[in-house]
């Protein structure tokens, strides 16, 4: 029974984790239509960048979170502009296949320029486990998803109560629609990219904190955060945030109770069925 | 037409310099990019000390270490031709054909995955090439009847069956029985193997199997499979991973306090990057190994030859490395007795080989093929245990460098 | 969609020619096996076309196809010892039908959510074979070599019979995809894909033809999947049920152009022969370089020529007139 409920606390701290990789990446898509294949890269970068920042300056990847925002905002604005604003006349398929060879492209330069091997940071400000009455609460991956819940409720507050995040928000509803009503819907896209990009960097930053770090690091969360944004539905950040949970619980649940040789294809047959029966995933339109 | 230009591109070929009067080239496969790159630029740099030895002038008791070159073919040089195989079975096989076909290698070695090495070994049969392997351990590669395949290194048959005479050896000295494993794998064509085996000698040995986990090795979580593996409470957990999982479950078993009496490991526990990543908490692993730096010991040779590594590459020498050096040694002793690099004749030569124990860094009692699977008959694993952050032998109990730390001390009961 | 001229049947008849020809100049097996690659990747790409280039079902999935067509006949034939023929057909019926039975249920999920349920279902493929002991798991299947025949399927001695079978097969797949795109389904499936909506409105029945579609993609990657397996000789769920390989074929047929019949094989031609050339020259030194060239090169392209090369070639010409 203790380790039920182990498995029910373990899954909802990953599962948060999973919903901050996931909102940032839904708020491409919902904006511009477009599934950022990259978004596992971005993620890498991030905690390559927290690492680098402790490595050689000693900071704590706590406080390396502004750095990461800022600087994978201005990353996302920049691909947005030079590479993801040229295909957005063309065909959706395009759009994808961009994202990918820009994730095939990060991910092996990375591994050339600073080398394929592994590495982590040792001691941080958040490291140990609490025990509370039996139930063991990893403390850098509980101030993760403190983070995520945080930063989920701060966009989301940002969507609906700044001009900015209502333009945005406008133009995820109906892009012809916002553009008569003078939205510079170029400018929105390009908003939303950076935004998104420095959302998954404060997740690295985070993530940093008790995960290993390498080059193809970003293949690992990467297919399980489409699934999330999907089955959340188009453009939903409250519908990525509960997904991120659900898939986080269904997994480790599931993983326990049944098999975990069987873990991904539980997920994915939850987002199978869900999407059989709502076409629209959990909360979009 | 688009084909036209790559015709005419594939028309062209490419090769490396023109071979000089006197070089053999072999070739070999390894990951060198993708997932596995920091694993295959390990082998790599085995094996290219290992040439690096043979050709020049060495005071190392190593075969040709100190001629400079094969002395029966003129003081020939070895040069290796590498390909990226990206751990693919399919590039195995086209790698193997190119390196043969078009860079004439006369034999080759590699691939580290079984997989690779599967369907690489297999155009090298066809193309009647030798194939010395000294990385790969599926027990498979060696039920095949090839003729012209070879494996120095042990396979995960015997490897299992080593970590359980370890557990009939410690129950022994301890005087204390072990009753129940639980036998932890990642789900590919390595860890189930292993697997097999695993059920197969703790059946034999007559240890209860009470969880056979398998998991898929690229999970961004293992929080299920610890606890499953927690709720069985076995005795001793055995796993089978990479780096990635290695890892993971590190900090995991930690994180969730998993104490068993003891982890028996494989493969991703003694890569390179496993102890500078989780540091510490690798502490108490038992892994087991074809290669410990602490052999220096009782072989001054491997010292020597870990001190060179180290000063060349700025990195101690590790596992993979170490299984990658022995092949390029094995075929060199072939070519020189065969005073050939003709296949046929390099076959028969490696059918006759006989190095002695103390011309190798492992330790063996040598380097000698069984006439029909074609495996090395001595090749076996001892057990290391990670000990302050370093690797060091604990069985053989006589060839132990330190006594093995069992049970596995409680994670806070350590500084 | 173009017609068939009397000049284009020329050109076409020239290319050909020139395949049948090229592996008896080029003999080096390493070249034939980049062009076999070529042939097999073009085939799923070509088959990709169907569901994805003409019905706008972007899967993402194909590769289920693949290992099912791969699994079934090997299966087949270790186990009861059946013709690699017949179990190619088999494969196909058994990936046909699985690929009905999925779609069905998944089609009508627009554009991206369709992409990952693509996903979703090659994945859960991949991890159930990865786990069923009847098939080999994790473990995979080894066909063992047998004595060279096309009774058997398999060949040692030249890889010519290799190159001959595949390219047999692109044409075959190339030729479906012409029939079908130049028939009444051809012009409803782009009516599906133009507005899933109104083409219900015009009365198509949207199903049943996007059913077609899906079955006979399937039948045709299937067929690719056993080819592999008789001349790889080692299939594993790692080897032919990975994502990785859904994705190549996406790229193939879209860098060469999505709705054209010979754009993936155009596509396949470049995309193919560029990876494993750079992997064989410049892979060797562990820097990745070959993959930064190939992820540059599909930045390139869909930012550049978002019909794919043969797709732009085409509206070039096209418009030349």
């Amino acid at each position: 029974m203790e380790q039920l409920v182990q498995q029910l606390v373990n899954g909802l701290l990953i599962g948060l984790v999973y919903s901050l990789l996931a909102i940032g990446l839904t708020l491409i898509w919902g904006v511009m239509n477009v599934l950022n294949f990259a978004h596992g890269e971005f993620l890498m970068i991030g905690m390559f960048m927290s690492y680098w920042l402790y490595a050689l300056a000693g900071v704590d990847p706590l406080f390396s979170i502004p750095v990461n925002a800022v600087a994978l905002f201005l990353l996302g604005m920049f691909i947005y502009r030079y590479i993801i604003s040229k295909v957005m006349q063309g065909p959706a398929l395009a759009q994808l296949v961009v994202t990918f060879g820009i994730s095939i492209f990060i991910a092996n330069f990375a591994a050339l320029i600073w080398t394929p091997n592994f590495r982590s940071i040792e001691h941080t400000l958040l490291s140990g486990t609490w025990d509370i009455s039996g139930i063991k609460l990893s403390i850098p991956k509980f101030v993760t998803s403190i983070g995520s819940v945080v930063t989920s409720c701060g966009v989301f507050w940002f969507l609906r109560n700044t001009r900015t995040g209502k333009a945005i928000l406008a133009v995820e509803m109906d892009r012809e629609a916002a553009l008569i009503m003078g939205i510079n819907t170029d400018r929105i896209n390009s908003l939303s990219f950076g935004i998104g990009s420095a959302l998954v960097g404060v997740a690295g930053a985070l993530l940093a904190t008790h995960y290993y770090i390498y080059p193809f690091v970003g293949g690992t969360f990467g297919l399980t955060c489409f699934c999330i944004v999907a089955l959340g539905g188009f453009g939903s950040i409250e519908g990525a945030f509960i997904a991120g949970i659900l898939v986080g619980v269904v997994q480790t649940l599931g993983g326990y109770i049944f098999n975990p040789a069987y873990k991904l294809a539980i997920v994915f047959a939850m987002y199978l069925i869900t999407v059989w029966i709502r076409p629209q995933g959990l909360r979009g339109w | 037409m688009v084909l036209a230009v790559c015709a005419m591109i594939l028309a062209l070929g490419v090769s490396h310099a023109p071979a000089q009067q006197k070089v053999i080239k072999i070739g070999a496969l390894y990951p060198l990019t993708g997932n596995l790159a920091a694993t295959g630029m390990d082998c790599k740099r085995g094996a290219d000390l290992a040439v690096e030895i043979i050709n020049g002038k060495f005071d190392l008791n190593l075969p040709f270490a100190k001629d400079e070159g094969i002395p029966n073919l003129g003081e020939a040089k070895i040069e290796i031709i590498y390909a990226d195989t990206k751990g693919e079975p399919k590039n195995g096989l086209a790698e193997a054909e190119r390196l043969i076909t078009q860079e004439k290698v006369v034999a080759l070695i590699g691939a580290y995955q079984s997989a690779v090495t599967k369907t690489a070994s297999q155009a090298a049969e066809r193309l009647k090439i030798p194939y010395v392997c000294s990385d790969s351990s599926s027990p498979t590669l060696t039920e095949r009847d090839f003729k012209y395949f070879f494996r120095v290194s042990p396979h995960d048959g015997t490897m299992a069956r080593n970590q359980f005479e370890f557990l009939k050896d410690l129950e022994t000295k301890m005087g204390k029985k072990i009753k129940t494993v639980a036998i932890v794998y990642e789900n590919t064509e390595f860890g189930a193997n292993v697997a097999k085996m695993q059920k197969q000698y703790a059946k034999e040995f007559g240890y209860e199997v009470v969880a056979d986990l398998a998991y898929a090795a690229n999970a961004s979580d293992v929080t299920s499979e610890v606890g499953k593996i927690m709720s069985a409470k076995p005795d001793v957990v055995m796993h089978a991973a990479y780096i990635t999982d290695a890892i993971l479950f590190t900090k995991t078993f930690k994180e969730m306090n998993l104490v068993p009496q003891g982890f028996l490991t494989m493969a991703g526990y003694v890569e390179s990057d496993y102890l500078p990543t989780v540091k510490s908490d690798g502490n108490y692993f038992l892994v087991r190994s074809t290669f410990a730096l602490d052999l220096a010991k009782k072989k001054p040779m491997v010292g020597q030859v870990a001190e060179l590594y180290q000063k060349k590459y700025n990195i101690p020498m590790g596992e993979n490395t170490a299984r990658s050096f022995s092949a390029p040694f094995v075929l060199a002793d072939a070519f020189n007795r065969a005073k050939s690099t003709d296949p046929e004749a390099v076959v028969k030569a490696l059918l006759e080989t006989n190095i002695p124990g103390d011309q190798i860094i492992n330790p063996w009692k040598g380097i000698q093929f069984d006439p029909k699977s074609h495996q090395n008959i001595h090749a076996s694993a001892m057990l290391v245990q990670i000990l302050d952050q370093a690797y060091y032998t604990v069985w053989p109990f006589d060839a132990a460098s330190r006594d093995a730390v069992w049970p596995f001390p409680p994670w806070k009961d350590r500084k | 969609m173009s017609t068939i001229t009397g000049k284009r049947l020329a050109l076409g008849g020239a290319v050909l020619a020139l395949l049948i020809i090229l592996p008896l100049v080029v003999a080096s097996p390493f070249g034939q096996h980049v062009m076999i690659l070529t042939f097999m990747f073009a085939m799923c790409g070509v088959a990709w076309n169907l569901m994805g280039g003409y019905a706008g079902m972007f899967s993402f999935g194909q590769v289920a196809f693949f290992g099912i067509g791969a699994y079934t006949s090997s299966f087949l034939l270790l186990t009861f010892n059946i013709s690699p023929w017949f179990g190619l057909v088999a494969g196909g019926v058994i990936a046909s039908l699985l690929a009905a039975a999925i779609g069905y249920p998944c089609s009508n999920l627009r554009g991206h959510y369709f992409a990952i349920a693509s996903i979703a279902f090659g994945e859960i493929i991949r991890i159930v074979f990865n786990n069923w002991q009847t098939v080999g798991a994790a473990e995979g299947l080894t066909i063992p070599m047998m004595k060279e025949s096309l009774a058997n399927f398999m060949f040692h001695s030249s890889k010519l019979p290799y190159y001959y079978i595949m390219l047999a097969f692109l044409l075959l797949a190339v030729a479906v995809c012409y029939w079908v795109s130049t028939s009444k389904m051809g012009y409803y499936l782009r009516a599906i894909k133009e507005g899933h909506d109104i083409a219900q409105v015009l009365g198509v029945n949207v199903v049943r033809y996007r059913l077609y579609a899906i079955m006979i993609s399937a039948f045709l990657t299937a067929m690719a999947g056993t080819f592999y397996a008789q001349y790889i000789l080692y299939i594993d769920p790692e080897s032919v049920m990975i994502l990785a390989i859904s994705v190549q074929i996406v790229l193939v047929a879209m860098l060469g152009g999505a709705n054209t019949v010979l754009g993936p094989v155009v596509g396949a031609a470049i995309l193919i022969t560029l990876s494993e050339y750079s992997r064989a020259w410049l892979g060797y030194k562990g820097t990745g370089v070959d993959m930064i060239a190939y992820g540059t090169l599909i930045t390139i392209i869909s930012m550049y020529l978002p019909n794919g090369v043969w797709g732009s070639i085409i509206s070039l010409t096209e418009r030349g007139k």
